[in-house]
């Protein structure tokens, strides 16, 4: 007689077939010997037969409106990929998208809103005359001209400004 | 190869074929687990059309030889999980009384058994209570294993989780639901 008893979870386990052989075959001859256990077990076999009872009771077939609906549902074509794009010709939409556009290029081109254009001179140029600068005027903040850094050694290549 | 119905184009014969039957073979099965899950008349209508249309569209996704049934519970599942979250509030409605089961096609209920008249007669309020008690993922499980009669394996393919998962989910709602039917058989008694 095997007298290991299995508890409530083990239990469930082996109603459902979901012990390993060895363990079912013990559990099984445990139940056969073990009054306890075996009223255990029927206790959760009646809560899974209870389940399906209700389970059928409730059964119904399957509404013939349900079916219609899936049927007109394949039937409307689906929206193809790039139906998204249609989204883009509504006016709300529209309206937004342009004035986005707007600012994009708008603010993308500097020529359309930055102030005096920026002297554009080589950035080893500058390092060299700032660290000058910065020798004769220690404590000044203020660059000597407003510039545009650019390691194009061409971009340096002004009247006056020419790299040593 | 997941190559879903996504363009314009016509459904093929094949494509047609598969849907009907489909709808023949598991459309009632579909309907009633996704009754027992949203224990709600009008949401499994929906969930049912809803699968049976994604069923449709991805019907090359599915792999001849695995169970055609755990697949549409997956689905079903899947989109009981996200109708949920979408609600985020309480999303079961008093069933109405005219949505008996014999209201609906011309089979009615099944012959009933003299257990399910014990049931219906007794205990079919605490259980139908106790159920709607449970959370949604411990009454998935409690369904699929002991309704549905799916191995651990093929519930935790459906919802998604290890075996391990599955049994200690298991566990705990039927511990629950014990304990629920008993406190509404008390009270009704």
């Amino acid at each position: 007689m095997n007298e290991i008893h299995p508890n409530i979870e083990e239990l469930v386990d082996y109603m459902h077939g979901e012990l390993s052989p060895e363990r079912d075959a013990a559990v099984h001859a445990h139940l056969a010997s073990c009054s306890s256990c075996s009223q255990m077990r029927d206790s959760e076999v009646s809560l899974t037969e209870l389940l399906r009872a209700h389970a059928n009771a409730e059964e119904r077939d399957l509404p013939p409106s349900v079916i219609a609906g899936i049927r007109n549902a394949v039937a409307r074509p689906m929206r193809p990929a790039w139906s998204p794009l249609h989204l883009l010709l509504r006016p709300a939409v529209a309206v937004g998208a342009a004035a986005a556009v707007a600012a994009i290029v708008y603010f993308g081109n500097p020529a359309w809103h930055a102030g005096p254009p920026l002297t554009r001179i080589e950035a080893a140029y500058y390092f060299d005359n700032h660290t000058a600068l910065n020798a004769t005027t220690p404590f000044s903040h203020e660059p000597a001209m407003p510039v545009e850094l650019t390691s194009d050694s061409s971009a340096g290549e002004q009247p006056g400004n020419e790299p040593r | 190869m997941p190559a879903s119905h996504t363009s314009s184009e016509s459904p093929t014969p094949q494509q047609a074929a598969f849907l009907e039957r489909a709808i023949e073979q598991y459309g009632k099965a579909t309907y009633n687990f996704a009754y027992r899950l949203t224990r709600n008349e009008a949401d499994a209508r929906d969930l049912t059309q809803e699968a049976f249309i994604r069923i449709y569209r991805a019907w090359r996704s599915f792999k001849p030889g695995t169970s055609f049934l755990s697949w549409v519970y997956r689905i079903v599942t899947n989109l009981h999980r996200d109708e949920l979250r979408r609600r985020k509030v309480r999303y079961q409605e008093e069933i109405p009384n005219d949505n008996q089961p014999q209201e609906f096609g011309v089979g009615g209920r099944l012959a009933v058994q003299p257990i399910e008249e014990y049931v219906e007669g007794y205990l079919s309020e605490p259980l139908a209570k106790a159920l709607e008690e449970l959370s949604p993922e411990q009454r998935e499980i409690v369904l699929l294993a002991d309704v549905e009669d799916c191995s651990y394996q093929e519930i935790g393919d459906i919802v998604g989780c290890s075996v391990g998962t599955v049994r200690s989910r298991l566990h705990r709602a039927r511990g629950q639901l014990r304990k629920l039917v008993n406190r509404y058989m008390k009270s009704t008694s």
